[in-house]
């Protein structure tokens, strides 16, 4: 039946997107992570990328988590020279993380799940209303 | 998922199964076209119990801090659609079965 189909996909879209809200979770916690040795990298910022992914059994297409790569962006570097993680010139690197980009991902994240959210209640309801016609 | 529902549906299944077999003896002299009533029914009721057993897994799971709380929700989704579908088709047939009995011959 299709809209158990649909409501397939739309679960694999749950899992995709709460997977991303890890990762953005993952980034905003380790906004302030610096390296355990002087001079080394900090917590490099995760991105996580999307496919489509067909079900060989019923042949709907879902959506999965690819990759999560590590963003190549440069580090920001600040002045600290007490730091036991800056380098020999006093500068410590921080995570190229971005509290406003992660909001906005955040949110990005939070609305597809409220969408998908809607689809399955919307299939939901459309096979109660389907077995409704037999009573 | 209560387990008194799935016990309801297995016990309407046995009786399903009971007054079937006679049914097949009965119209043993004909040949049979296409599935039975009962063997649909049967089916059904198969189908239900198997969905409503992986719900009940599911949340077990769940319970137990196992489980994802995406399959649980899908798992007891289908279950009950499955026996909303079976109790929608029992009650159109006890229905028409007692309207049969009320007939004036």
């Amino acid at each position: 039946m299709d809209l158990k189909t649909s409501l397939q996909v739309s679960a694999s879209g749950l899992r995709a997107q709460s997977l991303r809200m890890r990762i953005i979770a993952e980034n905003l916690a380790n906004a302030d992570s610096v390296s355990r040795t002087a001079g080394g990298d900090p917590y490099r910022r995760r991105l996580p990328s999307f496919k489509s992914e067909v079900d060989r059994s019923s042949g709907a297409a879902g959506v999965a988590i690819a990759t999560i790569e590590a963003d190549k962006s440069a580090f920001q570097r600040v002045y600290q020279p007490g730091s036991p993680a800056a380098d020999a010139t006093g500068y410590v690197k921080k995570p190229n993380v971005n509290a406003l980009v992660e909001a906005a991902d955040m949110k990005a994240a939070q609305r597809s799940y409220e969408a998908n959210l809607s689809a399955i209640e919307a299939a939901k309801s459309l096979t109660m209303r389907t077995i409704d016609l037999l009573k | 998922m209560s387990i008194g529902a799935f016990d309801a549906v297995s016990a309407y299944g046995r009786v399903l199964g009971a007054t079937r077999t006679p049914k097949i003896a009965e119209t043993e002299a004909a040949p049979e076209t296409g599935g039975s009533f009962g063997g649909m029914i049967e089916k059904l009721v198969s189908e239900t119990a198997t969905s409503l057993r992986s719900a009940e897994t599911a949340s077990a799971k769940q319970v137990a801090g196992k489980g994802d709380l995406i399959d649980v929700v899908t798992a007891v989704g289908a279950a009950e659609t499955a026996l909303d579908t079976v109790v929608a088709v029992r009650d159109r047939m006890v229905n028409a079965y007692s309207e049969i009995m009320r007939m004036q011959i």
